[in-house]
């Protein structure tokens, strides 16, 4: 049927397939490992013992702790980046059974419910791998400077509150502000592609993530301010207008921001500022 | 003149919020992280943040009783000036937040909203929906990103702090690694701010992120900074149990009518919506009457502690009770609560606004960590004024400087001139238990507040007058080298075939079981004596670690095996520390001395590195406890014939 | 940034031009295009009148003899009645060809990834590219072979006519003047998959424009938006399936004798407008 809702895969069965899990069963976990920067990647696959509550985190611990294939091969533990473990620091993404997620929040119970059952492990493709699942997001907040992802105050010295705000308009900022630029929107997205040169990121499309929060910080009273900054870059190449709509972005956010109503936000906001720039003067 | 720069190492709420005040002083800030600084710990913060505000002031709140609940929260220990300022800083704090952005709750009328937080019966806690640490760090990080796209902040993304560099009895720098190209280089600057936040991996699964092993300061200790408080560790009351962690279940979970109980029968394997109110045993609300599910956290951890391994009335017989919001509204529970509540449901597949959730404590905040000193205030009265009655007249208002002199070189320094401690790793203002909401606080308080006097120091202190750039480049080189050795050492361990004694995630694995039995909840000295000598074990285990990859590049198990090495030394303090305190205060219960020896311990206990023996002293140092008389920490429970905390002389 | 390429410095102007254009004049025109075309179909609904240009009458035709009988109509009325005919033309065509050229530039930045993400909104975006790359072709060759006369492209060769509208049209996608070749059906395949594709591209298109100009914001407009596209799209789709099979179920000698009547009834009706005058 024809659905353009944020939202598609069934609640309910991943559940069951949780439900059906059986603890102290072994799963194969095959990784994509790489060495560094321009070597070639190989493919290794590790037997792993899990229980109920096993995550991919827990399951590479293991791993670390022990890094032997299923060949009986020595190899060495996988390197992966981490932090939180429940998905709120956005460090642990990586690619999943070939779809971008955080690793600390995928269950085994539910990605390998079964006795011999494989999962694989691939670092992120849009960004330059440094070492195995580990990749160099640094692009990724760079555009955040780019579009000045932040509200310009006048600096630390006691100036009273800020200014007042609707509940409601502090659900939309709320929601947005809670990107943790992991950038599974910009691995998911068919328009944001590898750009292993610094120097083309002013230029490549800024992707979903600075999108909204360009759309977050002109929302806010004080933020608006660098507005017309912000759309004029959004305006240029690499902006808003690169997306292609094919709305992956909004569907792999573990947050579920609203990234297309974002998106289409800032469409209205730069088609109103480019004809009032081009009226003006 | 070369520019001044400070060396910041840890991108969190404290070394964030000390970067924007440094470089918006005109001092260049050099920001060291293992991770990029958005992904620090802080964002794991959910509850909120503690200050006085108009409403709560017009109910008979005020900052001075916000500094007398933190107090008597922390069990006396803490020192009190800092603690006095810190509380009137707390009101400019949370409008500093607010005019940089954070989306915090409103009311109807467009005002901050309020939420009421364990140790206190006012609404004095302002929260962003339940990730409150996310956010606030978020408008850091985008200060932070504003200065440093102005180029007044450089960070240093990824690159592991390995030893500050003291030359001239001062810190004047540090070496540091990249993680990735596994580069060792010193960096020069004016003076070092430590903001590296708690050690709970030292507990192996814990609240704490990946990176919270607290390495940065043993590594700091080693090199001759004393530790403040090492056995003051929190258990968090309510943690969801995990195979890589415990994950926080926010105390706002009970501050919104969260129900803490058992069933009353043992063992009871009823589904727990069928279990009749009757048959529940609601164990906080019956012992503690007037604060009910909102005791503070050290009290909640040891009845949910005792009630499972004393009496045995864990759900199903196993470590675990409810914390029920299930008689709350669904949709109030989504809007105050949303965050928090699906991380449950995430992690463990079960919609708590539905069925009540399990949860146990697990450690969560040191109290502890690098000791610094602070210079007092103007409000210096003859003698403690007694236990401030809640509700009524403060007896001082909170201008400025009441409590610590602002900009004085002391404020948040250690013993080493130059190296400073903000944030968690600061072992200021929480004394021996910290209550909900105030860390927050205290991490941004220590960066604007203390950050002042970092200024002051590198303008007008000893780097005046031999600025960074003049220091021979031998003291930096000195250093370099031996971090290499240490590096070179650990890489040739890849070529010996190790063994289970042998390996670092063997040896971090036990030191996390022998320290959660031993130093959380419930303490002994036999116990703590027998953690000794495993400590001991794994310390000569770890003499022979093999680590299993000997990569040039972005050698992870090397970092890590390193900061394994650095861990043990913080277990043996707080291992040392728990057995010297003789007494129960806070965090540290001991069932040897349950009660609280104000006369012996009210003071600080101090650890310090002995290099000749590579060993932990411990010695006690005296607290200010010039404001606030120490009275019993009862939290009005009625519970008489359990004998906990009883302070002398009450 | 001197070195700014002019497709760098006129960024936003150009994209929005593009989607401009894809709307109007293209998408009104694909509207009116099919609209006349389907007619084959449903234009003896649309017969008014029993003139005696139309000697058979209107109750006595069949469906297809009244198509054929209306289609010729609006064709003349195109051709004859329009003003600045070639005018709309050369405008239709340079839209084409710039909304075509840009696209492709466009198209080229993106990567396909519906094998790993095979949510339907990927497939929109990439059937919307594909249609484009594979519109774009049958665009040309339509054109060029019934309004250019490139007839050596035309199994059977023949050349379209606006006076014999439907029987031309009809031999051209049959394949002869007779009956239906090989060939023929390969041509009449490939209207299918063009008319398919690009009614597809201008529904979708117009879904995507909505969002890029920042008309619908929400997701709930999206969604109405969506489902009203898709109406759109779906009766396009069916006027331009009718167009064809119009054009492939109709005989083109009938169909010729109708139009030759027409012709003549046409003399007559001028004539009558010059004794008028």
């Amino acid at each position: 049927m024809l659905n353009f809702s944020p939202s598609e895969g069934s609640a309910a069965a991943a559940a069951a397939r949780r439900a059906s899990a059986k603890p102290g069963r072994t799963i194969r976990v095959s990784v994509k490992r790489c060495e560094g920067p321009g070597q070639d990647s190989r493919w290794e696959t590790f037997s792993v013992k899990v229980d109920r509550g096993a995550n991919v985190i827990s399951v590479l611990q293991q791993i670390a702790a022990n890094p032997v294939t299923v060949e009986g091969k020595r190899t060495t533990p996988v390197v992966w980046d981490s932090g939180c473990l429940e998905e709120v620091c956005g460090a642990c993404t990586m690619v999943i059974n070939g779809k971008v997620r955080q690793s600390c929040s995928c269950l085994m119970d539910e990605y390998a419910p079964g006795e011999g059952d494989e999962i694989t492990l691939e670092p992120m493709t849009k960004f330059p791998v440094v070492r195995d699942l580990w990749v160099d997001r640094s692009r990724l907040f760079h555009n955040l400077a780019r579009v000045k992802a932040w509200v310009p105050i006048d600096g630390t010295y006691y100036l009273g509150a800020g200014p007042r705000e609707k509940p409601q308009q502090q659900e939309v900022r709320y929601k947005l502000s809670e990107c943790m630029s992991c950038g599974c929107c910009l691995e998911a997205c068919p328009q944001f592609n590898l750009e292993e040169n610094p120097a083309d990121w002013n230029t490549a499309f800024i992707g979903a993530h600075a999108i909204s929060q360009a759309r977050l910080f002109n929302e806010h009273e004080t933020g608006k301010a660098l507005r017309d900054e912000r759309l004029e870059v959004l305006m240029g190449p690499g902006g808003v207008s690169d997306c292609g709509n094919a709305q992956n972005c909004v569907k792999v956010c573990p947050k579920h921001i609203p990234l297309t109503e974002s998106i289409a936000s800032v469409g209205r906001a730069v088609t109103l500022h480019g004809l009032t720039r081009w009226f003006k003067a | 003149m070369a520019q001044q720069r400070v060396i910041i190492v840890g991108g969190g709420l404290a070394g964030l919020a000390g970067s924007v005040r440094l470089a918006e002083a005109g001092v260049h800030v050099d920001l060291f992280s293992l991770v990029p600084v958005k992904r620090s710990h802080s964002v794991c913060a959910q509850g909120g943040i503690n200050a006085c505000n108009d409403v709560a002031r017009q109910q008979g709140y005020s900052e001075y009783e916000h500094f007398d609940e933190t107090i008597y929260g922390g069990d006396f220990l803490a020192d009190q000036h800092p603690v006095l300022e810190m509380a009137n800083w707390a009101p400019k704090i949370i409008d500093l937040l607010d005019r940089m952005g954070v989306p915090f709750n409103r009311t109807s009328e467009g005002f901050r909203d309020l939420r009421l937080f364990g140790g206190s019966l006012f609404k004095r806690t302002h929260f962003a929906g339940a990730t409150t640490g996310q956010q606030l760090i978020y408008a850091l990080d985008e200060q932070a990103r504003r200065y440093e796209s102005e180029g007044k902040v450089t960070k240093y993304e990824y690159w592991e702090f390995l030893r500050p560099v003291i030359e001239e009895g001062r810190c004047v720098g540090i070496v540091a690694q990249d993680m990735r190209t596994m580069q060792i280089r010193a960096f020069r600057a004016d003076a070092v701010v430590m903001a590296t936040g708690g050690c709970g991996l030292v507990y192996g699964k814990s609240t704490n992120s990946i990176i919270c092993t607290g390495a940065a300061a043993a590594r700091c200790f080693k090199a001759g900074a004393w530790y403040g408080n090492p056995e003051m560790i929190q258990v968090h009351p309510t943690a969801i149990p995990g195979a890589d962690k415990l994950r926080l279940m926010s105390e706002s979970a009970r501050g919104e009518g969260g129900r803490v109980w058992v069933p009353r029968k043992p063992g009871d394997s009823r589904d727990p919506k069928n279990i009749p109110d009757a048959e529940r045993w609601y164990f906080l609300e019956e012992k503690y009457p007037a604060y009910g599910n909102i005791v503070p956290r050290d009290i909640a951890t040891r009845e949910i502690f005792d009630v499972c391994v004393n009496q045995g009335l864990g759900v199903g017989g196993e470590n675990s009770v409810y914390l029920d919001l299930t008689h709350r509204d669904p949709e109030y529970l989504q809007r105050k609560l949303g965050g928090i509540l699906e991380i449950y449901e995430k992690f463990v597949g079960v919609d708590p606004k539905r069925t009540p959730m399990k949860i146990f404590p697990a450690v969560h905040y040191s109290m502890g960590g690098l000791f610094t000193t602070f210079a007092k205030g103007r409000y210096n009265p003859t003698q403690p004024l007694p236990k401030h009655k809640s509700g009524s007249a403060a007896p001082l208002g909170a201008e400025v400087g009441l409590g610590m002199a602002m900009g004085e070189f002391a404020n948040a320094q250690t013993n080493i001139p130059g190296l400073y401690a903000f944030g968690e790793v600061n072992f200021a203002y929480h004394g021996a238990n910290r209550l909900g909401a105030n860390a927050l606080l205290s991490c941004i308080f220590d960066g604007l507040f203390c950050g002042v006097s970092v200024a002051n120091y590198v303008r007008d202190g000893a780097p005046k007058a031999r600025p960074h750039d003049q220091i021979p480049q031998g003291a930096f080189d000195r250093e370099v080298e031996i971090e290499a050795r240490r590096y070179k050492e650990l890489a040739a361990s890849a070529s010996r075939s190790g063994d289970e004694k042998t390996n670092p995630y063997a040896i971090h694995r036990e030191l996390g079981n022998e320290m959660t039995a031993a130093c959380t909840v419930v303490k002994s000295e036999s116990r703590l004596v027998q953690c000794l000598e495993k400590i001991a074990e794994l310390r000569e285990r770890f003499s022979r670690v093999a680590v299993s990859d000997a990569a040039a590049w972005t050698n992870q198990t090397l970092n890590y095996a390193r900061a394994v090495g650095d861990m043990l030394i913080v277990a043996e303090a707080i291992a040392k520390g728990s057995i010297a305190r003789k007494e129960s205060r806070g965090a540290h219960y001991r069932t040897d001395y349950p009660t609280r020896d104000d006369a012996n311990y009210m003071k600080t206990t101090l650890a310090k590195y002995d290099e000749g023996t590579d060993s932990v002293t411990v010695e006690f140092a005296p607290i200010d406890a010039s404001l606030i008389a120490p009275t019993a920490r009862t939290y009005g429970k009625t519970d008489k014939k359990d004998a906990k905390p009883v302070a002398a002389g009450v | 940034m001197a070195s700014q390429s002019f497709l760098d410095r006129h960024h936003f102007l150009l994209r929005r031009l593009h989607s401009l254009t894809g709307i109007v004049p293209i998408g009104v025109f694909l509207i009116a295009h099919l609209t006349t075309n389907s007619s084959l179909l449903w234009g003896k609904a649309g017969l008014r009148g029993t003139g005696d240009h139309y000697s058979f009458g209107k109750d006595g035709v069949t469906l297809l003899e009244g198509g054929v009988a209306y289609f010729q109509k609006e064709v003349t009325w195109i051709n004859e009645q329009v003003p600045h005919l070639l005018l709309i033309e050369l405008t239709l065509w340079l839209s084409i060809a710039f909304h075509a050229v840009l696209g492709v530039i466009y198209a080229r930045t993106g990567r396909a990834n519906t094998s790993r993400y095979e949510y339907q909104s990927n497939w929109r975006y990439r059937l919307q590219r594909l249609s484009g790359y594979l519109g774009i072709l049958f665009i040309f060759y339509h054109v060029a072979t019934l309004r250019w006369g490139w007839t050596f492209l035309v199994p059977g060769g023949t050349a379209w006519s606006h006076d014999f509208a439907a029987s031309t049209l009809a031999a051209a996608i049959r394949g002869s003047e007779t009956g239906f070749t090989a060939a023929g059906f390969a041509v009449a395949l490939l209207y299918f998959l063009g008319v398919t594709l690009l009614v597809f591209h201008f529904a979708n298109g117009l879904w995507t424009a909505a969002i890029t100009w920042g008309l619908t914001i929400s997701q709930r407009a999206q969604e109405r938006w969506g489902y009203a596209c898709f109406a759109l799209g779906a009766g396009l789709m069916v006027m331009g399936w009718a167009s064809l099979l119009g054009a492939v179920m109709i005989d083109p000698a009938k169909a010729r004798a109708v139009e030759q009547s027409i012709q003549e009834g046409k003399v007559g009706e001028s004539l009558a407008g010059q004794a008028d005058r």
